[in-house]
């Protein structure tokens, strides 16, 4: 009786370890970089999705903005603000042209999207992304299957009047 | 033996499977996956297309038996979405000399893995285009395509530009499809070749197939969409995939191979195909198949 009782509660002590130091982590809805913010870089001084995310209106990919992009603006380094010092270390290193922005992607390999397309029928980016970003917390949209197809059925954002787009599996899926 | 202990070891043995099964992937990481570089295995590729021509005598299921059909015209039956595409080929045996050009290009871009010595031995390839009696074969795209009608798991459509496609995360490899294909144009992927390093992964807009998936030729659909959302972001005129080729028509040394719209008069496929005989296998006649073959004038 005894050794059952140790050895479950070493079994499952065992596994409570083996999920601390092997599972993958679970993924949590995501901060922004330590020191970009959307908050900062929005309506309120004119700047366009589009004048960081290059490709959001007519490209596959949004793609992420490059140093250069970011020195239009700052090209002095800032003096104050808590987030000066990082801004300014990311900018040192001249040896690369791209600060590496920590973005996965979030669609499998088989599944063919392209923003430009839907940008050129009127879809806006809070559409798809909410709005979470501009309190610089990503990772809450749902890019399923069924998100995608309702759209392009009209049976969702029916207010909105988009074109009914494809649905044949070809249209996504390669 | 006690029926309460019993009991207690059958609970701890389930509980274990239950909180292990999860976890194993975590702890004993998949071995280091063969890393290749990229010439070599191209090589390797050419090698075994090499393999493939000289085995192409002796192990063909079906006989060509080329009869005259009709150009191809609005697929039948119609399309629940309408489209003025419909895409093809038309392979030029006046030409065509039987080098295997298509079949490296076509392996190439679509990344299609190598098949074990046993399996090359008996003279089964993945290559999604095969020769058979020195001429190139592949799906013909047909219009009443007899694989999508029994595949069980609609993982085998059609789009409305006349592409039999394959959705391989739906393919449960039941291979119904592959038995009901009169020219043995779909090839299952019995092993894991990512696992066993037979897959490279040349083109990054090709996804690698798991094991135990139908595949075959998708008339390069990759090019087709990357085309296609690029003119409607760009354009407003309606689309015809005006300027895309497969990757087989654009490496063909003797340009055998067109590939085009069958709707569009204007195409250079209809261009082609305009006066000359046009040819499909016996067994795909019926079925009205979108890759046809061009021989002699009319
Ligand atoms: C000043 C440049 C800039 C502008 C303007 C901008 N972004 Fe960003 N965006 C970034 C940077 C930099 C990141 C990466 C931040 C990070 O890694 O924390 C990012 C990340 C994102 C992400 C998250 C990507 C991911 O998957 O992690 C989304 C979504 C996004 N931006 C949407 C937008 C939208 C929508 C707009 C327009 C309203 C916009 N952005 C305007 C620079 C910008
Ligand atoms: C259109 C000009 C413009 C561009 C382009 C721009 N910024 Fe800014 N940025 C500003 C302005 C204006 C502020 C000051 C906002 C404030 O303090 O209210 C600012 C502030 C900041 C700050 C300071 C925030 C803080 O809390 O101290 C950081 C960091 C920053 N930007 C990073 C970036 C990065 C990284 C990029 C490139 C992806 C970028 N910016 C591109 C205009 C720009
Ligand atoms: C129809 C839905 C949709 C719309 C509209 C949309 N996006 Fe996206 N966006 C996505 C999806 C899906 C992904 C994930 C793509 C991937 O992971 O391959 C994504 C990814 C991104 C990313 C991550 C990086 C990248 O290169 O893909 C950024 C940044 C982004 N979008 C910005 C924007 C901006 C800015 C707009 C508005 C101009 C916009 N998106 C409009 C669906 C949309
Ligand atoms: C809010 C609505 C909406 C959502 C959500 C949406 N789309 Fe779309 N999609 C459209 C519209 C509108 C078009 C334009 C149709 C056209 O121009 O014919 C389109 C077109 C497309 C096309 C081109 C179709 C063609 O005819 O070639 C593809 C591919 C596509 N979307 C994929 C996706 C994927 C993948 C997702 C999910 C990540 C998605 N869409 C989510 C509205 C949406
Ligand atoms: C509008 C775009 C769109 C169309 C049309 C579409 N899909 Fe998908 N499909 C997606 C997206 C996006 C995903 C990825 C979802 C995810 O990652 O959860 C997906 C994922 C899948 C998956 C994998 C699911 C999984 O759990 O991994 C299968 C299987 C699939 N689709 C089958 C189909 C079939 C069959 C059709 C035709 C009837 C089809 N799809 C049409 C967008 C589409």
């Amino acid at each position: 009786m005894k050794y059952f009782v140790v050895i479950i509660v070493a079994l499952f002590s065992a596994f409570i370890m083996a999920d601390l130091f092997f599972a993958p982590p679970a993924a949590p809805l995501r901060q922004g970089s330590r020191f970009f913010r959307h908050q900062l870089h929005g309506e309120n001084i004119g700047l366009e999705c589009a004048a960081c995310h290059q490709g959001a209106e007519v490209l596959d990919h949004a793609y992420m903005p490059s140093k250069s992009d970011c020195l239009a603006c700052h090209r002095l380094p800032l003096t104050e603000g808590p987030m000066a010092e990082s801004l300014d270390s990311a900018f040192a290193d001249d040896t690369y042209p791209f600060y590496n922005w920590n973005v996965k992607s979030k669609l499998p390999e088989h599944v063919v999207f392209h923003h430009g397309v839907h940008a050129k029928a009127k879809v806006s980016c809070e559409d798809c992304h909410g709005s979470r970003y501009k309190d610089d917390l990503y990772g809450g949209e749902k890019f399923t299957m069924k998100f995608c197809t309702d759209c392009h059925q009209g049976k969702t954002f029916s207010t909105k009047n988009f074109r009914t787009a494809a649905v044949y599996c070809g249209a996504c899926h390669r | 033996m006690e029926r309460r202990c019993f009991l207690k070891i059958m609970g701890t043995l389930t509980a274990s499977f239950m909180l292990f099964g999860c976890r194993l992937e975590g702890i004993f990481k998949s071995a280091e996956k063969q890393v290749s570089n990229s010439i070599d295995f191209a090589n390797r590729v050419a090698k075994e297309v090499k393999q493939a021509l000289s085995k192409s005598g002796e192990s063909s299921l079906f006989s060509l038996n080329l009869v005259k059909v009709t150009m191809p015209g609005e697929m039948n039956p119609p399309m629940p979405v309408l489209s003025r595409n419909r895409f093809g080929m038309a392979i030029d045996l006046d030409l065509c000399n039987g080098c295997g050009e298509c079949i490296y290009a076509c392996n190439l871009e679509n990344n299609i893995p190598l098949v074990t010595q046993e399996e090359s031995a008996k003279g089964r390839f993945l290559h999604w285009i095969s020769m058979v009696d020195g001429v190139p074969v592949m799906c013909g795209h047909c219009s009443f395509a007899p694989c999508e009608k029994v595949c069980p798991t609609g993982a085998a459509t059609h789009t409305p530009d006349g592409l039999s496609t394959m959705v391989y995360k739906r393919c449960a490899g039941s291979r119904f499809c592959g038995a009901n294909c009169p020219i043995n144009a779909r090839k299952f992927n019995y092993n894991n070749a990512q696992e066993l390093g037979l897959s490279y992964q040349f083109n990054p807009k090709v996804p690698l197939r798991t094991a135990k998936v139908m595949e075959k030729c998708s008339l390069c659909i990759q090019r087709l969409q990357d085309d296609r959302l690029r003119h409607k972001t760009v354009l407003d005129s309606e689309w015809d995939g005006r300027g895309v080729k497969t990757a087989c028509a654009a490496a063909c040394p003797k340009k055998a191979i067109t590939f085009g719209n069958w709707l569009n008069p204007e195409s250079e496929l209809v261009k082609v195909a305009r006066g000359r005989e046009i040819y499909a296998p016996k067994a795909l006649a019926h079925l009205d198949p979108s890759v046809v073959y061009l021989k002699g004038k009319r």
